[in-house]
């Protein structure tokens, strides 16, 4: 069973959630805040001592007021792996987390084995806008985040309406995405000019229809981060959730394969 | 009691689909909608009802300020008050107001007020505000950041207004080596302020505590402005002094005619247009814009709100506006006056697409049958400001 306990990092009370047994996995989440213990995460959990950290203002971590930017979140992290004493570790990152891991790569590469990138935010193209995510419509954001919007997994990764126990959470999590994510909106306008920088093999997944953020970003990716591949799966961004089964597999397949150096 | 005749501006032509083909007359309406020879004349008409309050004796008149919407086209209300200062001759000139986090250095909001004060000789008031919902997504303004950029400049602006410059301002948002606006107002210490608010706890204490003017956001039920007014009174009892019903100010549309019948007849489809079709999309909290917990208490008061209402007696019951014969609306206004215990009433004497003859017969009706009543109501003094 994971445990969830409470660190201070660099003045910042941070949630953390850690389960399962082999080598360390950092899980940087998403904007919609799967800090509770998911049925993806108990997969990847099967081999790998899985850390599942809540990003600053997401559930019951603090600091929020100290965070300006994407590069805070990315520094938070390298804060948090010293503190955890761990180096060379695994990284996924979902959408906002992907993007925050992808920053932390260019600022600390030599803290990363491998880097798993699902539905990355980050970036900006002209030609693939990243559609609108503060709407405050929640079925309105059914269809923008699954392929579905009857996918079984729904109920597990948006609140109901405004009176499901979860909307304090939402709520805060939605604040803590516009903190870093409303102007520039949800990219780095100079993200591109250092995915050189990224020296860990890549993982890029991304969901065939994430309307939220277009594959196009996807291949961008995989086409500038220098060991990076592209795989695509038949989903839309909610990737983790819609296509539990594929993630983990393919997620782990990649990370057991091979050493650092051979992709 | 003091009357003010407030001005939205709004647009008066939606198109005849506008309910099934647009979400919102705010922020994303697509501006070729306006049409500009039309806005020549809407802009001239509207200033020339602000100016026969002028005439009528009303105390003041009121415009504010939004942006990117159909709702109200003022976008600069300093450029009106700069007009107003001029053609009116005694009213006071709410400018409530200037949505701070939107002004870059804010310092400009402390120069255009001071011009407006100067040019009128001293009757303007004030208004400082963090905007609505829907300026952050217009502006692109990071709302996570609202209150922090609100506080900031609020000090930012009076400290301009008091304190001999140059000096220099060093803060989280803006950082000026040398401020030192020119022209300084005449209004001394500084200009009467009013901060409007929708009921959040922090915005009534610290109104209170300023010794500030606090003005409720219209359109809710009026037990939802009780509540405020009394927490504003608490508020203020705990810093020491007994408020002044002139530092509250209540915000309610307004039609008086010639009966209650003629009055419901000639001023329920605008009202009611006024209601389901400009104020969609009017009440938006983007993430952050103030905390959860109050996002989601606005939203269970939203239960409660003109854009909700259906019949003419869940108007009535709820005071969401006041419509009637002159008696009736003397009787009102009367009553809820005294037992909210405001002041300052600031009327809403035309919106959305009342059209200028009804607008100008209502505001003459009112003032000569209605406002000499209300305006013979006194009331304690404001208190002094603290330095």
């Amino acid at each position: 069973m994971p445990t969830t306990s409470y660190l201070t990092i660099a003045g910042k009370k941070t949630q953390l959630t850690v389960g399962g047994e082999g080598p360390p996995l950092l899980y940087l989440h998403s904007a919609s805040g799967e800090t509770d213990w998911m049925p993806f995460h108990e997969k990847l959990a099967r081999h790998f001592t899985v850390f599942l950290p809540a990003h600053p203002g997401f559930a019951d971590s603090q600091g929020l007021e100290q965070v300006r930017d994407i590069a805070d979140y990315a520094w938070h992290y390298v804060d948090l792996l010293a503190e955890l004493k761990l180096s060379r570790v695994s990284v996924v990152g979902f959408s906002l987390g992907a993007w925050t891991a992808v920053e932390l790569a260019i600022l600390r590469p030599a803290l990363i084995e491998k880097l798993v990138l699902v539905d990355a935010a980050g970036l900006r193209l002209p030609d693939a806008p990243v559609a609108e995510l503060f709407i405050d419509d929640l079925a309105k954001l059914r269809r923008l985040l699954f392929k579905d919007p009857n996918d079984p997994s729904i109920p597990l990764a948006l609140p109901k309406g405004l009176d499901d126990s979860r909307i304090l959470q939402w709520l805060k999590a939605r604040e803590a995405t516009a903190r870093v994510g409303w102007n520039p909106y949800l990219h780095n306008p100079r993200l591109p000019q250092h995915l050189r920088r990224v020296e860990c093999p890549t993982l890029v997944l991304w969901g065939q229809h994430d309307r939220l953020i277009p594959l196009a970003h996807g291949r961008y990716y995989a086409e500038h981060i220098p060991q990076a591949r592209l795989e695509v799966l038949d989903c839309g961004h909610m990737l983790p959730f819609e296509k539990t089964e594929e993630f983990a597999e393919r997620t782990v397949a990649f990370l057991l394969s091979g050493g650092r150096s051979s992709c | 009691m003091r009357i003010f005749a407030f001005h939205l501006m709004p647009w008066d032509r939606l198109p005849a689909d506008f309910d099934t083909k647009y979400e919102s007359a705010w922020t994303w309406l697509p501006n070729s909608l306006y049409d500009p020879p039309h806005g020549h004349t809407l802009y001239n008409r509207y200033l020339d009802e602000l100016c026969l309050a002028d005439e009528l004796g009303f105390d003041g008149v009121c415009i504010n300020e939004h942006h990117q919407n159909a709702y109200g086209t003022m976008p600069s209300p300093n450029l009106m008050g700069a007009i107003l200062a001029r053609q009116t001759k005694r009213v006071k000139i709410a400018v409530i107001g200037n949505a701070l986090p939107l002004y870059n250095p804010p310092t400009r909001v402390a120069e255009e007020f001071a011009m407006i004060d100067v040019i009128s000789g001293g009757r303007l008031i004030a208004g400082l505000v963090v905007g609505g919902g829907p300026e952050y997504y217009s502006f692109t303004i990071n709302p996570t950041h609202a209150r922090a950029m609100f506080a900031e400049a609020m000090d930012l602006v009076l400290r301009a207004w008091t304190e001999p410059g140059p000096f220099e301002h060093y803060g989280e948002y803006w950082k000026l080596k040398y401020v030192n606006p020119w022209p300084r107002p005449i209004q001394q210490p500084h200009p009467t302020v009013w901060i409007p608010g929708a009921g959040s706890k922090e915005t009534i204490e610290l109104v209170a505590a300023r010794r500030f003017g606090y003005m409720g956001i219209p359109y809710f039920h009026i037990d939802f402005f009780q509540r405020n007014f009394d927490l504003f009174r608490e508020c203020a009892a705990k810093c020491g002094y007994e408020a002044s019903p002139y530092q509250l100010g209540w915000l309610c549309p307004i039609y008086v005619a010639e009966s209650d019948e003629q009055a419901w007849t000639e001023y329920e489809p605008h009202l009611m247009h006024f209601a389901k079709q400009l104020l969609k999309g009017l009440v938006v909290l983007p993430p952050g814009y103030t905390s959860a917990r109050s996002i989601v208490g606005i939203h269970s008061a939203l239960s409660k709100f003109l854009s909700t209402v259906e019949t003419r007696k869940q108007i009535e019951d709820g005071a969401y506006a006041i419509v009637g014969s002159p008696a009736t609306v003397k009787q009102k206004l009367l009553e809820y006056g005294k037992r909210l215990g405001v002041g300052n009433l600031l009327g809403l004497f035309q919106l959305g697409t009342l059209p200028g003859d009804l607008t100008r017969k209502n505001m003459q009706l009112f003032a000569r049958e209605v406002m000499p009543a209300l305006q013979a109501v006194k009331h304690v003094p404001l208190p002094q400001l603290v330095s």
